[in-house]
C-alpha cells in the first residue's frame, strides 16, 4: 500500500471527513512531512471507492460549494488494520535489531 | 471578473484533462478543495498543483477498468514495450537519415534516382513508424478501458505485421536490414505474446464477463 493511501485511510479511521479535512489531517498525521494535493487525493479516493475500501458518507452545500464526506467501509477498516499490523511488526523487527538490549520492549 | 472567479476558471481548464464521467461526479467538489487550499489573492494555479492535477488526470485515463487479471496487465505492459520499440525505430531512422543519404550519394554519385528512392524510403519509414506508435497507443487506450473489440483489432494488427514480415523477407526488401528486420521481429514477437495473453481464458472472462442470470418470469398470463 502506498503511503498516501495509508494516510488517507488513517485520516478516515476516526470518522468521516471531507476532501479538505483529509488533506489537513494527513499533514497533521505525518507531522507535516506529507502534504497531499487535490489531484493525488481524488485519484486515490476514486481507486479506494472502486476497491470498496472507502464510501461516500454524505454531502453538504457550504457557501454554495459541494462538500462530500467520505468514510471507511468495513473492508477499509480491515485493510487498514492489516497494513498497520504489518508496519508495526516491521518497525518492531527493525528496533529489535538496532537495539538488541531492548528486544521485546517498546518499538 | 474577480480573482477567485479567474482562479476557478483556470482550475476548471486543468480539470478538463480528467475523463468526463469522473468530472461529472467530482469536478465541483475538487474545485471547492482547490479553492480552499488557494492563498489569498492567488490568481493562477501553482506549478506543483497543476502538475499534480495533470498527473492525476493521466493516471485516471490510463487506469484499467475493474480489476484486470495478471494476463491482461502483462499484455498491456508488453504493448507499452511495443510502442517504445517503435519509437526507438523512429528515432533511429531520424538520427541516421543523414548518414544513409550521404552513403547512397557516395556509392551512386550523379544518380538522382537513387537519392530520390532513399528520400521516399525515409519518408515512408517516418510515416510507418509514427502510425505504428499511434496504433500501439490507441490499442492500449482501448484495452485499458475494457473494450473487447480492441482484442480483435490487436489480432488484426498482428496479422498485418505477420504479412508485412513475410513479404519483406520474401522480397529481401528490408531497407535497414538486418537492423530493420530485427526491430520488426521484436515487435512481431511482442504482438504475438500480447495477443496470446489477451485471448487466454482469464483475459476473455475479463473482457466478456458472464451475463447476469435472468430471473425466470414467474407470473401468469391469466388463469387457464
Amino acid at each position: 500500500m502506498q503511503e498516501a493511501t495509508y494516510l488517507i485511510l488513517t485520516a478516515l479511521a476516526a470518522g468521516s471527513q471531507h476532501g479538505y479535512g483529509i488533506i489537513a489531517d494527513v499533514t497533521e498525521i505525518s507531522g507535516g512531512r506529507v502534504s497531499l494535493r487535490a489531484g493525488t487525493l481524488y485519484t486515490a479516493l476514486d481507486r479506494l471507492k472502486t476497491d470498496g475500501l472507502v464510501a461516500v458518507d454524505r454531502e453538504e452545500i457550504v457557501e454554495n460549494r459541494l462538500r462530500r464526506y467520505y468514510r471507511l467501509t468495513p473492508g477499509g477498516e480491515k485493510r487498514l488494520t492489516a497494513e498497520a499490523a504489518r508496519l508495526h511488526a516491521n518497525a518492531n523487527a527493525a528496533m529489535r535489531r538496532l537495539r538488541p538490549g531492548l528486544a521485546g520492549g517498546q518499538a | 471578473m474577480n480573482q477567485s472567479a479567474r482562479l476557478e476558471r483556470r482550475y476548471r481548464r486543468l480539470l478538463a484533462c480528467y475523463p468526463r464521467a469522473f468530472r461529472r461526479e467530482n469536478e465541483d467538489e475538487i474545485l471547492a478543495v482547490l479553492l480552499a487550499c488557494a492563498q489569498d489573492g492567488q490568481q493562477r494555479p501553482g506549478l506543483a498543483a497543476s502538475a499534480d492535477l495533470i498527473k492525476g488526470a493521466i493516471r485516471m485515463r490510463l487506469r484499467m477498468a475493474g480489476r484486470p487479471p495478471r494476463t491482461v496487465r502483462a499484455a498491456i505492459r508488453l504493448m507499452w514495450a511495443g510502442a517504445a520499440a517503435e519509437l526507438a525505430v523512429l528515432v533511429t531512422v531520424i538520427v541516421t537519415a543523414g548518414s544513409v543519404r550521404s552513403a547512397v550519394a557516395r556509392r551512386y554519385p550523379g544518380l538522382p534516382a537513387a537519392q530520390h528512392a532513399v528520400n521516399v524510403n525515409l519518408v515512408t519509414d517516418y510515416i510507418g513508424a509514427s502510425i505504428g506508435i499511434a496504433v500501439w497507443l490507441v490499442l492500449i487506450w482501448a484495452l485499458v478501458r475494457g473494450r473487447d473489440r480492441a482484442r480483435i483489432a490487436l489480432m488484426a494488427n498482428f496479422g498485418a505485421m505477420s504479412l508485412s514480415m513475410i513479404i519483406a523477407i520474401g522480397q529481401d526488401s528490408a531497407a535497414y536490414a538486418p537492423a530493420d528486420l530485427i526491430a520488426g521481429a521484436v515487435e512481431w514477437l511482442i504482438a504475438l505474446a500480447a495477443t496470446v495473453l489477451l485471448f487466454t481464458g482469464t483475459s476473455s472472462r475479463y473482457y466478456r464477463p458472464e451475463p447476469r442470470p435472468v430471473t425466470p418470469w414467474r407470473g401468469t398470463f391469466g388463469s387457464m
